[in-house]
């Protein structure tokens, strides 16, 4: 007779109390969500003293519409990340796939959807060319996306010569309502997507591959297979962060999202995702996004001396990593 | 410097919000200051930093002293920080927005909505493409024309000349080239023996002429769109002296070589895309406000010198580096705004009132 399930669990001891469980495995998660938190006080201070009014909807939705290509694109890195990898090519696909939406997405509705669905197919293709490289061709990540990078970055020139194109005013309003945070929607729908995906075969096999890639393979996971998923994946959603640049800028710009790759790779951080795999979640790279945000947000009320921003957003950025893993290791000890 | 005008007027308006919180309206209402800020993007090379100066400089002279509190923002080539800065100036409710823009296109979506606001939008240099914005610019076109007449004048229409060109793949690359080509069209007698880039850097356009040069015959004659002192410096290296004449951009370093530098003088004709676009964007955006000037774009002249109006201590700086811009100023009888050395160099105001002319309407 098998033994009772249940039974075995209620009499092992209980190690911790489950809160804190709880704790211990989304710490990452929980401290870029208080950060975020911290960072929206601070703002919302500095903008009261200053305004003598509360951040209205402008605000709000300025902010959330900024942020919404980062916030897509750093889920896309995290994915990657998740697997112990790193996708520098994050840039050159947003450029590649704003450049195409600024062309082409001119029509009717029914052209405007067509035409966004080949276009995060490009992203995705883009995305497969390197799973392949990375995982067939078993080279390394960082440098694999470094050369795709730059492929992807001159495609988008010759897609894109010159700064133009338009994108329907229809579009913007639909993708980043400029009256109002609409985008939030779209976000709510990333993460219930994101949460989805954790809870099925696919999201246990990206954990476990960058956890410990030969002892998922001794599990039975195709890591060759999760891989090439992973950065497809990603690319797919690169290419959603760059319709909605196209959207926020209402034209077309084939090198507006060079800055994405390193920002991504912040958010992701910021967000508490490992960089050495198997641990993090897109929500935490999503509040990494919008703390990003926060920062210039914080700087530009601050009035400080321009020519020293790019030092305190450096500062801020260290700050808040070492906090993080000070407070996160403190956590985990304790526990 | 910056933080202390900041803090200053930060301070002055808490001060008035906490004395006025129990009041309606606003107390300043009557004599308000128009508020007027730079979103620049770029801040890493010394023409934008010669242009930042400027904007600063003048912000303390009059009339702007006692008419304009101005304010100023850096985002690097980074769009969605430069736009986040700008829904930063709708949410303080500026009066009017100057942008050197990060992307042509990048911001039309942010500026369109601080128009819809009621804010003004100036948009200089690296102008944007919302039409809603007034552009303050010049004409590239002319620039390499200009250039290239020079030459013409000086080569009675015969000779082998170089064309040292920009950045490729630029808007303003193509125009001033462009240019240049309009005017050799009509000149069969030059010939443009060779055409290289010199990416508008000094010592890059050094390098590729000193690696072109000994291919060359004989050359009477330089076209060059920047970075023009070292062109004329891998000349003196490869012995090619006398120096043909020149025609070129504002570095100081070539000004240098106009009045007599390192025992050699040339024969030239500096032209620059003025760092004083800010100004007359500030100018421009203070008219429209006090509605003293219509809402339109303009294109301003380009301020030149040749060896017969170049000034030491004017328009060419013995002292200063070869990379300094000279053209921080214009000069002349008809000039659009002159202004002393200092504010270029260090923001610092200059003595007595600041007279920016912009052009008249036709």
């Amino acid at each position: 007779m098998p033994p009772d399930a249940a039974a075995t669990l209620a009499a092992r001891p209980q190690r911790r109390p489950r809160a804190a469980h709880v704790l211990g495995q989304n710490i990452g998660l929980v401290l870029a969500a208080a950060i975020l938190l911290a960072s929206a006080v601070v703002f919302t201070l500095m903008f009261v003293i200053q305004q003598q009014r509360l951040p209205g909807s402008f605000e709000i939705t300025s902010t959330v519409n900024n942020t919404m290509p980062l916030a897509v694109a750093a889920i896309g890195q995290t994915v990657v990340v998740l697997t112990r990898g790193i996708d520098l090519s994050v840039g050159g696909v947003i450029d590649l796939t704003n450049a195409l939406a600024a062309i082409f997405l001119a029509g009717s509705p029914l052209h405007m959807i067509v035409v966004s669905i080949l276009v995060v197919l490009v992203g995705a293709g883009a995305g497969l060319v390197n799973g392949l490289l990375v995982g067939l061709g078993r080279l390394q990540p960082i440098v694999v996306t470094l050369a795709t990078l730059s492929i992807f970055q001159g495609l988008a020139i010759r897609v894109l010569p010159q700064p133009g194109g338009s994108v329907p005013a229809g579009y913007t309003n639909l993708l980043v309502n400029p009256d109002a945070p609409t985008a939030l929607i779209f976000l709510a729908v990333a993460i219930l997507g994101w949460m989805a995906l954790r809870r099925s075969r696919l999201g246990v096999e990206l954990f476990a591959v960058g956890n410990d890639e030969a002892a998922a393979v001794a599990l039975g996971v195709n890591a060759l297979r999760t891989k090439i998923v992973a950065y497809s994946i990603a690319g797919a959603l690169y290419a959603v962060a760059g319709l909605f640049l196209a959207a926020n800028a209402t034209s077309g710009d084939a090198t507006t999202g060079n800055s994405y790759t390193l920002t991504s790779i912040v958010a992701v951080v910021l967000g508490g995702v490992s960089l050495f795999g198997g641990r993090g979640s897109a929500i935490g790279a999503i509040c990494g996004a919008f703390i990003t945000t926060m920062i210039v947000n914080i700087l530009f009320y601050a009035h400080i001396n321009p020519l020293y921003q790019a030092f305190y957003e450096g500062l801020f950025l260290v700050v808040a990593v070492v906090l993080g893993s000070l407070i996160g290791n403190l956590l985990r000890r304790r526990g | 410097m910056v933080g202390m005008l900041n803090r200053r007027s930060l301070l002055a308006a808490s001060g008035i919000g906490l004395l006025a919180a129990g009041l309606p309206g606003r107390p300043f209402a009557a004599e308000r200051k128009l508020k007027i800020a730079l979103s620049n993007s770029y801040i890493g090379n010394k023409w934008r930093i010669e242009m930042e100066n400027l904007f600063k400089a003048a912000l303390q002279m009059e009339p702007y002293k006692s008419q304009v509190e101005g304010s100023w923002f850096n985002s690097g080539n980074d769009v969605s920080q430069q736009s986040q800065q700008i829904s930063g100036l709708i949410g303080e409710r500026v009066d009017a927005i100057i942008v050197n823009a990060a992307s042509p296109t990048g911001l039309n979506g942010i500026l369109h909505q601080a128009t819809e606001r009621g804010i003004l939008v100036v948009s200089f240099d690296n102008v944007v493409t919302a039409p809603t914005a007034i552009k303050v610019d010049t004409d590239q076109f002319q620039f390499g024309k200009k250039l290239a007449d020079f030459l013409v004048e000086k080569l009675n229409g015969k000779g082998n000349v170089i064309m040292v060109t920009g950045v490729a793949g630029t808007f303003v690359d193509k125009e001033r080239n462009a240019g240049a080509d309009s005017v050799w069209k009509q000149h069969p007698g030059i010939k443009v023996v060779n055409r290289y880039t010199g990416m508008w850097d000094s010592s890059v356009a050094e390098r590729n002429t000193a690696a072109i040069l000994p291919s060359l015959p004989k050359i009477d004659g330089i076209w060059c769109q920047g970075g023009t002192d070292g062109v004329l410096k891998a000349f003196i290296a490869a012995k090619r002296t006398p120096l043909p004449p020149t025609a070129g951009e504002a570095e100081n370093g070539f000004r240098k070589f106009m009045t007599g530098y390192m025992s050699q003088k040339v024969d030239g004709l500096s032209i620059g895309q003025p760092p004083y676009l800010v100004l007359v964007s500030l100018e421009l955006a203070r008219r429209i406000l006090q509605k003293s000037h219509p809402r339109k774009d303009i294109t301003i002249p380009f301020p030149f010198v040749t060896n017969s109006t170049v000034k030491v201590g004017e328009t060419v700086f013995p002292n200063l580096p070869d990379s300094f811009f000279a053209d921080f100023t214009d000069s002349g009888a008809d000039a659009t705004v002159k202004i002393c050395v200092d504010a270029a160099l260090t923001g610092k105001a200059c003595e007595g009132k600041l007279d920016v002319r912009l052009p008249s309407q036709a």
